[in-house]
């Protein structure tokens, strides 16, 4: 018994090493060798993905940097950065004049999104039309057959108002339209996409980033929201995903900006599912 | 009581003695002190923030039925209303099942003595008090929700979730009350009822549970304290939609949740003043549970609670309530005699059921995942020990947070607590001791958000004023913990002192020994297993909270703990975020091996306190010759 599992431990930690060995040797994040500190990243939950494998690399190669990655969604990333509680405060939307006016925000593109509204992979509908939606997300449309499902009510999803995937969303695919209040809220991107794979008759919208097989994206007037439709315009609700700093970032973070907008950290946001703007 | 042992150590002591006397207690005092300072502090910052409120018109837009901060609508009457209809709905399945629950163990169980069910029953009912939410939190998403859903209509995210999952959590804090003052009540009546020739559910029902009206208070009060101040269970069930519900299948928002999501807004607008008005709408409901309660214990002094040292053990008072209620046959009382038994079993059943159905879930998708890798991931686990190695996609810096949190959170609080426990339990006399008293339990009943918010809103004023380079962190997330299990470590030591035989405090004074050195010398030592049992409950308390750490520094990826100014991971707040945001199958079973990890800890901790605490109550119940042992020592 006990030599099956030392036996296991073993190999366990053998694998561990190479694959952390190769890991190390696939990225190497250079510019962080040698120079310690932290930095404390929060906001947009779209970026999470990027910001954690960010992370990894650089923390893995150069053991005296700790970064720490925390959500929120963009409102938390604003006021977060703005009140200089982090380093970083990631917003999934354009900052406004307002904000960067009193914090004196700087603002760094990494990547274009779209954001889509999702249904449960079994749901039958295929395809919305612009006015469904915003019907749907209204409070008029109310039962499935109503689109071409079948019988059933329908259960929206929305985004807590700190979301920038909740305020572009309904800035450009519900042209600033009401949203039913017994809409149920949750709290992130991760939390939006759980709560649609376990429910067959929901819909809410997440960030293109997140779209997989757990969740479905009806096309939008014909159009699939995919990177491709989003880069070149045909799916129209897009947005870029931003770094902020309060005024120059200096040190580490201005390290860690570039990393994320260099050709690595490029390959890492195509990874996670979004377009890179360089 | 506290009196007894203060004449004689004044003339007893020599003069060293009573300055060194003079000296501590003035430290306990001051120690007995924060806490007063605490709830102020608290108060005050609430009601601080919410100040802006009132200048201009923003009362009304705080005090509306719509929460809509994009057109500059901050109602937080739905949350209020969703916070009361939740709290109310919880209690009235808890209350009546925990009645029964209680009528079943005190007679109305099987009647063979042989088949005794009621330990077996308490001792689950004990087990389930250490059950953090957010591991109720993480099984009922994924277990009751989708039934739910299927089950009805709508997303499964509603109202009736969260009320059947909360009265799950309050059921234990009602059972226990109720199970303490029937012990004192009950026994001395079973003769007399045995001689009336009453049944058991005619014995409860006229004589016992009449006579334990302050307990079937407290516990309904103490209960709804409890249900209205959990954050967790709303915010993960009840799908948080700020509406008023028309059906029990619609979403709806507490208070306390409304607060852990929108917490992280711009801190200058209105949404975030708003906050604060929530806040301090759940400190005055607070208040409100501790006024009752405190009414309910002053009803002691009225016949009704004398009873036992007038008849004591007679029962000829027992017997003329029982020989009324017995004359008393209206149909109403008929038929609370006949459902009475059946409603015991009722609940005897459903509740070990409800609670053993959920805990079978999580063992089922929390086994599978236990292994080494859940802890350390790819990183070998002896680097990761030795060397500290960084670890990923595993446990251990949560793991590691967690351990690091509640070492600090308990340095600050056990030696606070402990004092103010012994200024309590000897000390403190009169107004001071009633005003403390309250402050305590005041404390104890605070919702933990409401500690989160009052610690992020103490860095943001600090920030702004004293220290700019403040920041939510390690110590900050201590601090707040502190705050919350003080409460808990004051009222353990305080009642494991007041517990003692009173022979030992009047031996000590005739010694001629001071004050503090009969605290120190006999009463500390005598006492001090259940205090012990006191800190490693503060301990399991503090390792489970989730809702101060939401705001006061914990994020998702940090790695392992770094300074104490660092942000920092936590194995409750890892529950919690993976329930929501896994991203794959493998993360969701992590959520789940966390969760079991969080619960073998606390259960531990807690079974470990109990054992402690009973050790004590044994020892100075069996004979002398323990007692008088300890005396030597």
């Amino acid at each position: 018994m006990s030599t099956v599992r030392n036996g296991l431990i073993l190999s366990v930690l053998t694998l561990s090493l190479l694959l952390c060995a190769g890991l190390a040797q696939a990225s190497d994040p250079g510019v962080f060798a040698g120079k310690s500190g932290k930095i404390d990243i929060a906001g947009g939950t779209a970026h999470i993905p990027v910001m954690k494998e960010a992370a990894k690399r650089i923390m893995q190669t150069s053991p005296a940097i700790r970064i720490t990655v925390a959500g929120g969604g963009s409102g938390v990333g604003v006021q977060k950065v703005g009140e200089g509680l982090v380093d970083i405060g990631n917003t999934g939307r354009a900052l406004s004049p307002a904000e960067i006016a009193k914090y004196g925000l700087k603002s760094y593109a990494f990547a274009i999104d779209g954001v889509a509204a999702v249904v449960h992979p079994k749901n039958p509908v295929a395809n919305l039309t612009h006015a469904q939606v915003q019907d749907v997300f209204a409070g008029k449309i109310t039962n499935w057959k109503a689109l071409g499902g079948h019988d059933a009510a329908i259960h929206l999803y929305t985004r807590d108002e700190a979301s920038g995937t909740r305020e572009v969303f309904w800035e450009i695919m519900l042209k600033k339209g009401r949203i039913a209040e017994s809409a149920n809220v949750v709290a992130s991107n991760g939390a939006m996409k759980t709560a649609l794979a376990g429910d067959a008759d929901g819909i809410g919208y997440v960030s293109i980033g997140h779209i997989d097989a757990s969740i479905k994206a009806p096309t939008l007037d014909g159009v699939a929201p995919d990177q491709d439709n989003a880069k070149n315009g045909t799916y129209p609700v897009t947005r870029k995903l931003y770094m902020n700093t309060k005024g120059e970032p200096k040190g580490l973070v201005a390290d860690f900006i570039a990393y994320i907008q260099s050709p690595e950290g490029a390959q890492i946001t195509s990874a996670s599912g979004y377009i890179p703007t360089r | 009581m506290a009196g007894t042992g203060h004449t004689p150590s004044r003339h007893g002591a020599g003069r060293g003695g009573l300055s060194l006397d003079r000296l501590v207690t003035a430290l306990l005092f001051t120690a007995a002190g924060v806490s007063v300072l605490c709830v102020a502090a608290i108060f005050g910052f609430l009601a601080y923030f919410c100040l802006p409120l009132l200048s201009g018109d923003q009362l009304g837009a705080v005090l509306s039925w719509h929460w809509r901060p994009t057109s500059g609508q901050f109602g937080i009457l739905p949350m209020v209303v969703g916070s009361l209809l939740l709290s109310s709905s919880a209690m009235l399945l808890a209350y009546p099942l925990g009645l029964g629950l209680c009528c079943f163990v005190h007679g109305l169980g099987p009647a063979r003595p042989s088949v005794d069910l009621g330990r077996p029953l308490m001792a689950v009912i004990r087990l389930m008090t250490s059950v953090p939410t957010v591991v109720y939190g993480l099984v009922s998403v994924f277990l009751l929700v989708p039934l739910i859903r299927s089950g009805f209509s709508g997303s499964g995210f509603s109202w009736l979730a969260a009320l059947l999952v909360l009265a799950v959590l309050v059921l234990p804090t009602i059972v226990l009350v109720l199970d303490s003052q029937l012990r004192l009540v009950g026994p001395p009546l079973r003769l007399t009822a045995a001689a009336l020739g009453l049944t058991r559910a005619q014995e409860l029902l006229h004589l016992t549970l009449p006579l334990s009206a302050r307990g079937l208070k407290a516990a309904a009060v103490l209960g709804f304290g409890r249900a209205v101040g959990d954050t967790l269970i709303p915010l993960m069930l009840a799908g948080n939609a700020a509406q008023v519900p028309h059906s029990p299948l619609d979403a709806l928002r507490a208070l306390t949740a409304h607060i852990a999501l929108v917490v992280a807004t711009d801190s200058q607008s209105a949404a975030y003043t708003s906050l604060f008005a929530c806040g301090v709408v759940l400190f005055l409901i607070t208040l409100a549970v501790n006024l009752g309660l405190r009414r309910i214990r002053s009803e002691s002094t009225r016949p009704e609670g004398n009873w036992p040292k007038s008849s004591w053990p007679g029962g000829g008072q027992a017997g003329r309530r029982a020989c009324a209620g017995a004359a008393m046959s209206r149909p109403g009382l008929r038929l609370a005699e006949r459902a009475l038994p059946p409603l015991a079993w009722a609940a005897a059943l459903s509740v070990p059921a409800a609670f053993f159905g959920l805990m079978a879930y999580l063992l089922w998708r929390g086994l599978p995942s236990l292994s080494l890798a859940l802890f350390f991931g790819a990183t070998p686990p002896l680097a990761a020990l030795l060397h500290g190695a960084p670890v990923f996609e595993g446990l251990w810096p949560a793991c590691q947070g967690t351990l690091y949190l509640v070492l600090v959170s308990c340095c600050l609080a056990v030696p606070l607590g402990i004092a103010s426990g012994i200024c309590l339990a000897v000390y403190a006399t009169g107004r001071a001791k009633a005003l403390l008293n309250f402050c305590v339990d005041l404390l104890a009943g605070i919702p933990s958000i409401l500690m989160g918010l009052f610690g992020f809103a103490l860095i943001l004023l600090l920030r702004k004023t004293l220290w700019p380079g403040a920041n939510t962190c390690l110590l900050l997330s201590a601090l707040c913990l502190a705050l919350l299990v003080l409460p808990y470590l004051i009222s353990s030591t305080r009642s494991c002192l007041e517990g003692l035989p009173p022979e030992l405090r009047l031996t000590g004074a005739s010694l001629g020994l001071s004050r503090w050195q009969i605290v120190s010398r006999i009463l500390l030592p005598a006492a001090s297993q259940g205090i012990l049992g006191g800190v490693i409950l503060a301990v399991g308390r503090a390792a489970e909270d989730t809702a101060v750490i939401l705001l006061t520094g914990v994020v998702a990826n940090a790695g392992a703990p770094g300074l104490l100014t660092d942000k920092f991971e936590a194995l409750p707040f890892h529950i919690y975020y993976l329930a929501a945001e896994y991203q794959s199958p493998q993360e969701l079973g992590q959520a789940f091996g966390a969760a079991l990890v969080l619960l073998c800890l606390t259960a531990a901790l807690f079974a470990a306190s109990r054992r402690l605490q009973a050790g004590l109550e044994r020892r100075w119940k069996s004979g002398s010759t323990t007692r008088n042992g300890s005396l030597r020592a």
